[in-house]
């Protein structure tokens, strides 16, 4: 008894997001029981009362019971009903039998649409498709800040999960064709590991508000406390403000005026090369997506360390190119030839198509030695 | 005592039971009584968010989407078949019986935690 009860206590879990719209879907069920018994009695009582006066004619029995029900009153096709019992029976049956149809029926519609039986369930099914998520990202709050960075992670096939505690933006979020949302509040833990913050790469965090954004953050943090492995983008109203996020745990608070005020000097700065500069802009910025700029560390271990760039030929062998060298102590070395040598510590800045960008990354952490080796037998 | 505890079992016996009734000596009355008693039952189970319930509900649907349509063969003629139709929604009641008592064994033990 008392190891059951152990065995009990181990297997019970922590109530999810998806636990609570079950339980409402199970209370709208319950709420069909009623008007269903009452149904289903009247057209038993019925059924069998044809039955005994047609001596046990099942079917016609139940289509006299639905048509007298039902208000249809085709006639008495049933043998026995043109008896005098049998009208006694029907007038009864159809005294009772009609009002506890209408009520029946009426109380089955109002459940239905007043507790949003298919919205529920919708959201049910949500939850249930979000658990399949994998290095998506979290978007706290929608705007139309949100919607613009919507656009740019489709753009990149990136999946996202909308979280907003408003649900009047509900038809907002589908005109907007959002995939996965979640209408609660979003500094909740459960809310977020309903999003799949334990899988996801990152979180964004826009709700208008600075209290709000940290008590997000702080939670979002709880959950996910490798900065490396989790990357927390956050909105803040100051600069002040901002610094304080991020010794909270944001990856990076941005302050929107500073930010557009920032690209806005960069226009005026670089108005003799506005193609370059807006170029770079829309690279820096994910905007464009036919180039792409990577930092990639080179490891204490790889193949790389001692070559020059022309041995290893990166333009040649993958198709990008190493367009600057950030070494160990920050400094930027954008003065590179093919005699450059990598280092310990170096930073290779690559530039080049993204597809080809992804290649490379994989080849050089992973596959070095025979990218080296190639080479050097080539 | 629960009341609506009793009556779901009750309906699920007395499903069972006429479901027995009508295979070793076939009856229209039986079979309509047993079908009559199987959908209050399930209606019954309806909306139950407890350990077991999704499990019995599940069964209960089962057994109903055979008697339905054994009472309309039946009668129609097929003696038969309704009989095979039969069979399947007892395999059906007899899991919505072995459910029930987990389900009532298990409730106890939570009951007893909280």
């Amino acid at each position: 008894m008392a190891r059951l009860r152990l065995k009990r206590k181990k297997l019970r879990r922590k109530k999810t997001l998806k636990d609570i719209y079950e339980e409402r879907l199970f209370e709208i069920l319950r709420q069909f029981q009623l008007p269903l018994l009452m149904l289903h009695t009247v057209m038993s009582v019925g059924t069998i009362g044809y039955m005994i006066l047609s001596d046990g004619d099942f079917i016609n029995s139940l289509y006299m019971t639905i048509i007298t029900v039902g208000t249809i009153g085709y006639g008495e096709v049933v043998r026995g009903s043109d008896t005098l019992i049998g009208r006694i029976f029907t007038t009864f049956l159809a005294l009772g039998g009609i009002g506890v149809f209408t009520t029946s029926v009426t109380i089955l519609i109002r459940v239905f649409f007043a507790e949003d039986f298919v919205g529920v369930f919708r959201a049910w099914k949500m939850l249930n498709d979000i658990e399949k998520l994998r290095n998506h990202y979290i978007l706290c709050g929608f705007n139309r800040t949100t919607l613009e960075l919507i656009k740019l992670l489709k753009k990149r096939k990136i999946n996202y999960v909308v979280i907003d505690s408003r649900k009047e933006i509900e038809r907002q979020l589908k005109e907007s064709r959002v995939e996965y949302y979640i209408l609660e509040e979003p500094y909740k833990r459960m809310i977020l590991e309903a999003a799949g913050i334990k899988r996801a790469k990152g979180l964004v965090v826009n709700l208008g508000d600075d209290a709000r954004n940290i008590a997000v953050i702080v939670t979002a943090r709880l959950l996910r406390p490798d900065k490396e492995n989790f990357f927390i983008f956050s909105f803040a109203s100051n600069p002040e403000t901002a610094q304080k996020l991020e010794e909270l745990g944001a990856n990076r608070a941005i302050v929107p005026q500073k930010l557009l005020a920032t690209r806005l000097a960069a226009y005026i700065f670089h108005t003799g090369s506005a193609y370059i500069s807006d170029l770079f802009d829309k690279i820096a910025f994910g905007e464009e997506s036919e180039i792409d700029i990577l930092e990639l560390q080179v490891a204490e271990d790889s193949p790389l360390i001692g070559k020059k760039l022309k041995e290893i030929d990166l333009r040649k062998q993958l198709g990008v190119t190493v367009i600057a060298i950030r070494k160990s102590d920050g400094s930027l070395n954008l003065t590179i030839t093919g005699d450059t040598e990598i280092e310990l510590g170096d930073t290779l800045i690559l530039f080049g198509h993204p597809k080809r960008l992804r290649v490379a990354q994989k080849i050089l952490t992973e596959r070095a030695r025979e990218l080296v080796g190639g080479r050097d037998e080539a | 005592m629960r009341l609506k505890k009793i009556l779901t079992h009750f309906f699920i016996l007395m499903a069972l039971t006429t479901n027995i009734s009508f295979i070793t000596s076939p009856n229209g009355w039986e079979l309509v009584i047993t079908i009559i008693m199987n959908l209050f039952a399930t209606i019954l189970k309806m909306g139950e968010g407890r350990i077991l319930s999704n499990e019995l509900m599940a069964s209960s649907l089962v057994a109903d989407l055979h008697l339905i349509p054994a009472g309309f063969i039946y009668y129609l003629g097929n003696e038969g078949e309704a009989v095979g139709l039969a069979m399947g929604a007892l395999a059906a009641n007899i899991i919505s019986i072995i459910l029930g008592i987990i389900e009532t064994i298990l409730a106890t033990f939570t009951e007893e935690e909280e």
